[in-house]
């Protein structure tokens, strides 16, 4: 009967209103998440090796320093930039300071060529664990190369030659014999390299750093060669400051970098697809806001009336909370309905560009903190304005 | 609280009165106190002060200075929570304005309370607008009444609750002494049965209450 009574004066077109443009703004979020979450496997499947907020850092060769040689990045410097504000962290990369030699017997032909390492800490490889592990007295080791050497092989070095052209499942396939000698030639160290995976983003190849250090002391007693690349780890590969401090330093940054500006021009559109609806999401908070406080100011006599009857204050406000706890319901279904309509209509054409699908958790979580969040404040208001209604000052 | 034995009006005065002089109210500015079980007859003219008075009692209002204490407690110090406990078992009020909806018929008006306290049961209730002789208009709209029949409607919602108090703000003006006797009746019925006390308002047409104290504002 109490809700009988205070449902009158309730304006069905403002709650109406307040449930479309709640829909809006939390589908506008919804919908920006759920891309994000979706397209943003693109650039991270490209390369599940090194991770977008990596970059890889060395120093620019001009025709000045070719004649001595590229100076290695000093203590001090790699100080320098791992001080930078942009930096997680960084880490040089170490080389070996011995000769390699690989060679494949391919049916009865043999191939070889001098070769080289470096290695990264394990932190930065992203390599299930079991895949990039060396323990000392292993034969075998895992190796990350260049995406580029099997281009380079397949349409410049093996159509020359008349080679067979390879995928890099059967490349993956073929053990390579590396002979690694230190400089003056006394000693020997005999190991079978498997390729582990391809990378588009490191212009190297890449073996554990156990493994190195372990093959520097026995070769080159300790000595790895001074680090002539950095690896860092950066807060957002789009800030204007790295750049900035790479020209006057006369570092470059090597690598593929057009899946960093690509997967930063999504954030900022994502970041202003989320503002705006959030924005919306609040106007709706102010509409439901006022219009209950319309409606509970229309009926503060009969509240006030109930209150002297003996009712709580939680009793006169039930039918209030009723109306915000559906409403922000109803609006927060239809999101979230709508998101996934959006994301059926996008998907081929995502999946198009290599994308897989991301999850749908993060949006509706979102979802419902937000909506958890305007129905709270609502309620808050509701109170306050039964509250209001206790002592009438005629 | 088991029951409100006493009500204590000590010094008080409305605000608006502050700075005049009452040489002879019983209540404003002196000191009084209600007992429960008695029946009380608060006559004043108009502007007075009475229905301020209710409302001070009943926690509506609180403008006004001096001390109004139940069982020797300040009222200023009840909480929300303590209020309505005390208007579901303690103390009842009929308001001058009788604060009823016109929308609800006579009968959801009085459900509207007794549903919060259950205190009586249907037929009961129809017993008593039946003695009022508005039984017939039990399922008509109150808005559509008239004053007299509005205000018995009123007295039957506000005996609809166990109290030690009851209020009641010139509960008869409307009525004619035939009707004012059987309302008495009525009242005296129900609180007596508790060990209630009658506090009953007027400016010329007191409620037939049999033998009340009676206090000039």
């Amino acid at each position: 009967m109490v809700s009988r009574l205070l449902r009158k004066n309730t304006s069905t077109a403002r709650i109406i209103g307040f449930v479309i443009s709640n829909f809006i703004g939390l589908a506008i979020v919804l919908g920006g998440v759920q891309f994000y979450t979706d397209a943003a496997s693109i650039w991270n499947d490209s390369d599940s090796f090194i991770r977008s907020d990596f970059l890889v850092i060395n120093k620019k060769v001009t025709s000045e320093n070719t004649l001595h040689g590229v100076s290695p990045f000093s203590a001090e410097e790699q100080a320098d930039i791992a001080a930078q504000p942009w930096v997680r962290q960084a880490a040089p990369f170490t080389a070996s300071n011995y000769q390699v030699r690989a060679s494949v017997d391919q049916g009865g032909r043999g191939m070889s060529t001098s070769m080289f390492f470096e290695a990264i800490p394990d932190d930065y490889v992203d390599v299930p664990g079991s895949q990039w592990q060396w323990r000392e007295g292993d034969a075998e080791i895992p190796l990350i190369i260049s995406k580029d050497y099997l281009t380079l092989y397949n349409f410049g070095f093996a159509s020359a030659a008349g080679l067979p052209q390879m995928s890099e499942g059967l490349m993956s396939g073929i053990p390579l014999r590396l002979t690694l000698t230190d400089h003056s030639g006394s000693r020997t160290l005999n190991f079978y390299g498997r390729i582990a995976g391809y990378s588009n983003r490191l212009n190297t190849i890449l073996v554990p750093q156990n493994f190195m250090d372990y093959t520097n002391s026995m070769l080159a007693s300790g000595q790895g060669s001074r680090p002539s690349r950095m690896i860092v780890e950066v807060n957002s590969p789009g800030d204007v400051a790295i750049s900035k401090y790479m020209e006057t330093h006369d570092y470059e940054i090597a690598g593929d970098k057009s899946a960093t500006s690509a997967s930063f021009l999504l954030k900022v559109v994502v970041g202003i697809v989320l503002s705006i609806g959030i924005v919306i999401t609040i106007l709706s908070l102010l509409i439901l806001m006022l219009s209950i406080s319309l409606i509970m100011e229309k009926n503060r006599d009969k509240l006030h009336s109930l209150l002297m009857l003996g009712y709580t204050p939680g009793a006169v406000a039930s039918p209030y909370r009723r109306i915000v706890v559906s409403a922000s319901a109803i609006a927060l279904l239809m999101a979230v309905g709508a998101t996934l309509l959006l994301r059926h209509s996008y998907s081929d054409a995502l999946a198009g560009l290599g994308a897989g699908q991301g999850s749908v958790w993060p949006a509706i979580l979102i979802g419902c903190a937000l909506t958890i969040i305007t129905m709270t404040l609502n309620l808050i208001t509701v109170h306050r304005r039964v509250l209001g209604s206790w002592r009438i000052t005629r | 609280m088991e029951h409100i034995e006493t009500i204590t009006v000590r010094q008080a005065l409305p605000m608006v009165f502050a700075g005049q002089s009452f040489p002879h109210s019983r209540v404003w500015l002196s000191e009084l106190t209600l007992h429960r079980g008695d029946l009380y007859k608060i006559e004043a003219a108009s502007g007075g002060g009475k229905s301020s008075l209710c409302a001070y009692i009943y926690g509506s209002r609180e403008d006004y200075q001096g001390e109004i204490l139940f069982n020797n407690e300040d009222i200023r110090t009840f909480d929300i929570a303590r209020w309505q406990e005390i208007r579901r078992k303690h103390l009842a009020y009929l308001p001058q304005d009788l604060s009823l909806f016109p929308e609800l018929t006579a009968i959801e008006n009085i459900q509207l309370k007794n549903r919060l306290t259950d205190f009586a049961t249907e037929s009961e209730i129809l017993g008593w607008l039946r003695r009022l002789g508005i039984e017939f208009r039990a399922n008509f709209p109150c808005g559509r009444m008239s004053i007299g029949q509005q205000q018995r409607v009123a007295i039957v919602r506000a005996i609809c609750q166990p109290f030690d108090f009851i209020l009641l703000d010139e509960p008869v003006s409307h009525l004619d002494s035939e009707n004012n006797l059987i309302a008495a009746s009525l009242i005296e019925e129900i609180a007596s049965r508790q060990n209630a006390a009658v506090i009953s308002t007027s400016v010329g047409n007191p409620l037939a209450l049999s033998a009340p104290i009676s206090l000039p504002l």
